[in-house]
Parts: C-alpha cells; sequence; structure tokens
C-alpha cells in the first residue's frame, strides 16, 4: 500500500484506536511527515513591493495614453480612477504582450490622438485642457456598433474605453477601496483552475 | 499481466460515453472506458483566487486560445490546449472548435438547458422538403427522454407545444415576474410562446456525467475508467472485418498501447468521434463519415435594452427570464429562409459600458441609473445540415501525440443569415412593444463551432448508402461499433442537444445489450 493511501486510511477510520496515530507518525521521518507539518512561508505580489516599468509604448504615446485613462475612468464615489489603480502601466504590459493587430490598433490610435491634438491645438494630448480633450474624444459619443470602427482614432478609443475600464476595476488599488466587489469583473474573486 | 477482453470499450467519458457506461453496466455487461483527459480533482485542481493575483489581471493571456471566446483567465486551463491538439481550417472560413478533456467531459460545463427535439426535426424532411428525415421519430425516443430527465433533474413548466415536446420534469410552476408578464403578452399578441427555461438542476454544483452517470457505473463493478488515454485509432480484426479494440496513447507519457474489447462504443463527443472514425479507416462505405456537420448558430446579446419603469427600484433586482422556442415555419412560411431560431433572454442584469456612449463620470451615472434594468436576448439559430459543410484528415497536421488532425470546411449561409436577421427584428420589435429603450441590437453571429453544439458528421439513416448509422447508432458497415454522441443527428433545430444526445446513447446501449445477449454482437 502506498503511503499516501495508507495515512489516508488511516484518517478515514474513526474505529481505530486513538493511540495508533501517534505511534504512526512518530516512525515517519521529517521528509514524509504530512504537509499539516510543514511550515508556511508568507510571501508577497511583486506589485505590492515595486512598479511597473512601461517597455512598449514611446512617450509620446504613453502620455497620452495616461492621459485618456484619466479622462475615461476617474476616480469616482471613492473609487480609485485609472491613474490611481495603475491602469495605464498595466495595459502597456498587456498591449506589449498581445498579438501585432491589438499592437497597431493602440498605436496607431494613440498616435493619431497626439497628431489631432497638435493640429487642432498645437500641443500633444497629454497637455490639452478639458474642453480640448472632449472634442478630441468625440468618437466615443457615436452609438455602439458591433463591428468595430474603421477610423484608427475611433477604433482605439472603443478598445481603450473596454480596457481601461476593466484594467482599473480588476484591479489590486480597486479590489481594497471596494472589497465586497462586483464579482469577477469588478475586482472580484474567482475559480482559477490551475495546468491539469 | 493486467490485460483483460473487455465486453465493450466505451471512448469518452462525457454525456454520451456516460450514459452508456450507466446503462450497459447495470446489465452486467464489463465495461472498460479511456477518456482522453484527466481524472479532475475539484478541490485541488481548483483555488479561489483575486482576479487582480491573476498574470493578465482577467484579461488572459493574449493569443491564447483564439478560437474558445468561452475562455477567460480563470478557466484557460480547462479547455483543450490548440496548441497540443490543433485543428486546421482556411482562415477566411474559422470554425470555433471548443473542446475539454477531462472525465466528465463537456457535460462539466454545459449550460444544462434541456430539451427535447420534436418531429419538426426529426421528420424535417416531410415539413419543408429539405434534407433528410432522422430514421427515428419523437415518439421512439419520447420513453428514453422520459428516462434521462429525471436522473439529470430538469425542471421546466408543460406547455403541450407540439415544436417543443414536454419532459418528465421537476415542475416549474412559479409565478412569472411583471416584466416577464409583460414581454409575454407583446410575444403572443404576435403569435409567439414564452415558456419558462428547461434546465437541468442536477445534484450539487454539477449536472455531469460526473456525478449522475459514473458513479453509478463504477458501483456496478462492471466499470473500469482509465483516464489520460488518448485514443489513436479502433482496431479491426482481419479475419472478422469486426472492431477488437483501440489503440490510443497515455497522455503524459507518450506511451503506446492497445486495449481489447469485444464492442466498441464511440462517445468522444461529435467531432472526436469523427476523427477516430477517419483516422482508423472504418465504417465509411457511404462516404459520408464527416459531412453534414452543423451546429446551431448563436448571436449573444443580439438586443440589448432597458426597462425604465424599473429604474430605480430597491432591492428585488433580478426579473428573471425565459425561453422562446422556435415559432417560424411552423403552420405559416417565412419568405426568405426554412427552419426555425429559438432565444433565452433575462431581464435584471445591468448593460454593458461599451452600449452607452459616453465616458468618465457621465457612464457610470449612466450605468448606476440602469443597474438592474438591463434586458438582454441571446439568439439560438437552427443550421441546415448541408453534405458541404464538413471534417477531413489533415495528412499535413498531426497533434502532440503524432495523431492527423482534423480539417474543417464549413460556412453558414444564407437561411442562417435571414433567420437571424428575421431574430433581431422581431425581439427589438417585442421590446419596442414593451416601451423598453433598445441600446443595441446586431444580427452578427458568431463563427460556426461557438455555440459548442457541434453535430451531424456520422449521421445515423435507413439508407447505408447516404448514412453512417443505422437507427440504433450502430455502424452500418461494421456491426460491433456504435457511435453514441452527436454525431448520430440528422438535423440538430434549434435546441440545445444534450438531452437527445443522452437518449440516444440510453437507447442505443439497451439495444447493444440485447443484440449481445442474444449472441447477434
Amino acid at each position: 500500500m502506498k503511503r499516501r493511501r495508507f495515512v489516508q486510511s488511516l484518517l478515514a477510520a474513526p474505529a481505530a484506536p486513538a493511540v495508533l496515530a501517534p505511534v504512526v507518525l512518530a516512525q515517519q521521518s521529517p521528509a514524509t511527515r504530512p504537509p499539516a507539518e510543514e511550515p508556511k512561508i508568507e510571501a508577497t505580489a511583486a506589485d505590492q513591493v515595486a512598479d511597473a516599468v512601461p517597455r512598449f509604448f514611446n512617450a509620446q504615446q504613453f502620455a497620452a495614453l495616461r492621459k485618456v485613462s484619466e479622462i475615461l475612468m476617474p476616480p469616482i464615489n471613492g473609487a480609485p480612477g485609472a491613474l490611481e489603480a495603475g491602469a495605464p502601466e498595466f495595459l502597456d504590459f498587456l498591449i506589449g504582450e498581445s498579438p501585432a493587430d491589438r499592437q497597431l490598433v493602440y498605436r496607431t490610435g494613440l498616435d493619431a490622438l497626439n497628431s489631432q491634438a497638435r493640429k487642432q491645438f498645437g500641443k500633444p494630448f497629454a497637455e490639452v485642457d478639458a474642453a480640448q480633450a472632449e472634442a478630441l474624444l468625440a468618437p466615443l459619443k457615436q452609438p455602439w456598433t458591433y463591428d468595430p470602427p474603421a477610423e484608427p482614432l475611433a477604433r482605439f478609443l472603443a478598445a481603450a474605453k473596454q480596457d481601461v475600464r476593466t484594467a482599473t476595476m480588476n484591479s489590486r488599488e480597486w479590489n481594497a477601496a471596494a472589497p465586497s466587489g462586483g464579482g469577477r469583473r469588478g475586482g472580484g474573486t474567482g475559480l482559477y483552475w490551475n495546468p491539469i | 499481466m493486467a490485460v483483460k477482453d473487455y465486453d465493450v470499450l466505451i471512448i469518452g467519458s462525457g454525456a454520451s460515453g456516460g450514459m452508456a457506461a450507466h446503462t450497459l453496466t447495470q446489465k452486467g455487461i464489463k465495461c472498460l472506458m479511456l477518456d482522453a483527459g484527466p481524472l479532475v480533482d475539484f478541490n485541488r485542481d481548483r483555488v479561489l483566487k483575486p482576479v487582480y493575483e491573476l498574470p493578465y489581471h482577467g484579461f488572459g493571456k493574449p493569443g491564447r486560445l483564439p478560437h474558445v471566446l468561452q475562455a477567460n483567465e480563470f478557466n484557460a486551463n480547462q479547455w483543450v490546449d490548440e496548441t497540443q491538439v490543433p485543428y486546421t481550417h482556411d482562415p477566411k472560413e474559422p470554425y470555433n472548435w471548443v473542446r475539454v478533456r477531462m472525465i466528465g467531459g463537456k457535460s462539466l460545463f454545459w449550460a444544462r438547458m434541456s430539451f427535447r427535439l420534436s418531429d419538426y426535426e426529426f421528420k424535417a424532411k416531410d415539413h419543408d422538403g429539405f434534407g433528410d428525415n432522422w430514421p427515428i421519430g419523437h415518439d421512439d425516443l419520447a420513453p428514453f427522454y422520459s428516462r434521462v430527465e429525471p436522473i439529470f433533474r430538469v425542471s421546466g413548466r408543460k406547455e403541450g407545444l407540439r415544436q417543443l415536446p414536454d419532459g418528465n420534469f421537476v415542475e416549474d410552476n412559479s409565478p412569472d415576474g411583471e416584466a416577464v408578464k409583460r414581454f409575454s403578452a407583446a410575444a403572443k399578441e404576435r403569435g409567439i410562446v414564452v415558456t419558462k427555461m428547461r434546465r437541468s438542476l442536477g445534484r450539487g454544483q454539477f449536472a455531469s456525467s460526473f456525478n449522475l452517470l459514473l458513479p453509478d457505473a463504477l458501483a456496478t463493478g462492471n466499470l473500469t475508467i482509465v483516464p489520460d488515454a488518448v485514443v489513436r485509432d479502433i482496431t479491426v480484426d482481419k479475419n472478422t472485418g469486426l472492431v477488437n479494440g483501440a489503440n490510443f496513447v497515455d497522455r503524459h507519457s507518450r506511451r503506446e498501447m492497445h486495449a481489447k474489447a469485444r464492442v466498441v462504443v464511440v462517445g468522444a463527443s461529435c467531432l472526436e468521434s469523427t476523427r477516430i472514425l477517419l483516422n482508423s479507416g472504418i465504417a465509411n462505405s457511404s462516404g459520408a463519415l464527416g459531412h453534414y456537420l452543423h451546429d446551431q448558430f448563436y448571436i449573444s446579446q443580439s438586443v440589448q435594452a432597458v426597462m425604465p419603469e424599473a429604474r430605480g427600484a430597491s432591492g428585488g433586482r433580478g426579473f428573471g427570464g425565459g425561453y422562446i422556442p422556435r415559432f417560424r415555419n411552423l403552420e405559416t412560411k417565412a419568405k426568405n429562409f426554412i427552419r426555425g431560431y429559438a432565444l433565452d433572454f433575462s431581464m435584471g442584469g445591468t448593460p454593458d459600458a461599451k452600449y452607452y456612449p459616453l465616458y468618465g463620470e457621465a457612464l457610470q451615472k449612466a450605468m448606476d441609473a440602469d443597474r438592474g434594468t438591463g434586458f438582454s436576448c441571446t439568439t439560438m439559430g437552427e443550421v441546415l445540415p448541408r453534405y458541404e459543410n464538413k471534417v477531413s484528415i489533415d495528412k499535413n497536421v498531426s497533434d502532440a501525440f503524432g495523431i492527423p488532425a482534423l480539417h474543417f470546411q464549413c460556412r453558414y449561409s444564407d437561411n442562417e443569415f435571414n433567420m437571424a436577421k428575421d431574430a433581431i427584428a422581431t425581439m427589438e420589435e417585442l421590446c419596442h412593444a414593451c416601451k423598453w429603450e433598445v441600446l443595441a441590437r446586431h444580427d452578427k453571429m458568431f463563427p460556426p463551432g461557438y455555440s459548442i453544439h457541434e453535430l451531424g458528421t456520422c449521421r445515423m439513416g435507413d439508407n447505408p448508402k447516404t448514412s453512417v448509422l443505422n437507427k440504433w447508432n450502430q455502424s452500418h458497415d461494421v456491426k460491433n461499433l456504435f457511435v453514441v454522441d452527436g454525431s448520430s443527428f440528422v438535423t440538430g433545430g434549434s435546441q440545445n442537444p444534450t438531452m437527445t444526445i443522452l437518449s440516444l446513447s440510453m437507447r442505443a446501449s439497451e439495444y447493444l445489450a440485447g443484440q449481445m445477449r442474444a449472441g447477434n454482437v
């Protein structure tokens, strides 16, 4: 009988004499003691002790991404906004890991946002004021369509609206501010499948 | 040597394989079951995690499982890895083959919608002239539906509908909410029936072969289950032409093995079963094997609306939902499509942010105002079984076990596209009749396969020249070979097929037991 099954059989036998268990356990070497006797080492997630380093977008693109993130998802009702939640930094990582078509949507969209801002207001998107930003984000006032917009800026904004929201609501910061959460899509908890 | 000759080798442990084991073992027949996936320990293999602890914060690893739109970062490991078990298709004609390999199969994760097919499906050709009839009718399968439904504890409300026969229900006579009543009244004026969802309650957290079929089969002492056994092909006795077992590969070690049996029952899921038969080079004198692939097209959130009267309501969120069975082409004819579609709807959710032409604080205010007031529906349409929609073996691509992969050639046609347009227009009309605000509508269906209701490719029929199986799910060519899953379907209707698969498997297995007892197999 294999040891694991043997130990299980002991645990499953309520009528076994109580004195048996300590005798059996005393015969085991430290390496084979039940898991309950092994020490529990506490660990900390990396993003609790360190900041993410943006690597994918260039400086102009990332500045525009931070600005648009702040506008799309500001702090509301005590919940952290996109900047407090580190959403732009996370999206830099996520988009950098994504297939080329998704990367293209972001890069061309952010470039378009900056070029439109320079064309209309003479400065990059990161430096426009609220009214100017609203004018540049006008495509988001269009009704939803199943197929994403063809125009690069509108296509990027539609994607960013969803992604910034999700990155914010799925952040540790959002969860800490609203521990009751809103389910899996709102900084909540889910059943994760380990590799099988 | 532990090698034994079993009475029956069952390939697959999901709904169809599980029901075969459940039926055969209780008749004293010794069964060996092989499944390509592991025996999951749900306490060990799943763990509660906050989304922010996942590496991609719930977005999922980019590019992983590109065909499995149902996958998310929590459940990504439950699906078959497409890089390990690939399949091919023309990039312009995608097919979303969504697979699960573990003991219990997809029955661990299905949506539990539990319907019978009617003679509008079994005798579809008689009704509209397209395709072929099944070799059986509802009367043939009804006694088996009636025994399957209590095992899965199907809840429902009896309606007396010809297009959706009543079942042996755990009766659901709970009153409809006011929103459902209003919706039902608007539907009734247009000749559309709204009924309660019919759903398998199961037991505990599952309504699966895993907990409802396999334990009883094991308790007989007549079932041996071998997980992680990836079947390569079915073997044939050259002297008799009968099948005599299967070659399989151990998933972990890649060790090649062979299991023997007097009879082989294949229930590996629709397209894996057909793949095994094609790779075995058997049961295809008709040339129909692999053809007539069909499913149901799905359009999720086809109409998204808000019920304004629910705004500001405190508590009592959740207005329920229901099911609209097929109503087109029953007594009258639609102008540009045959067959029909069903819809399921839910009320009480909150529409997704993407539907609002807003952002920032204004978006949040609008969503807060609409919280719990949403109406959403999913369209599920019948896909015509066509010879040209098919799977075949791709001789240039093999999986990680060296087993040749499937190649898909499948696309929807104008019949499905016209049906989808009609469905969305009808639902929008109903919402307007209820004075609900339609936020969004669309008739864009997912690629074929998305519904995870793949059917056909090993269809049954009376004519051995045009079908693979007879009316007992028995190969026309090889009498000790049975295929008991959705591949045997002739047409699929718009109903979830699981109850029909279970009932067909029970019926075929009882027939097989009788034939074995009589010495015919």
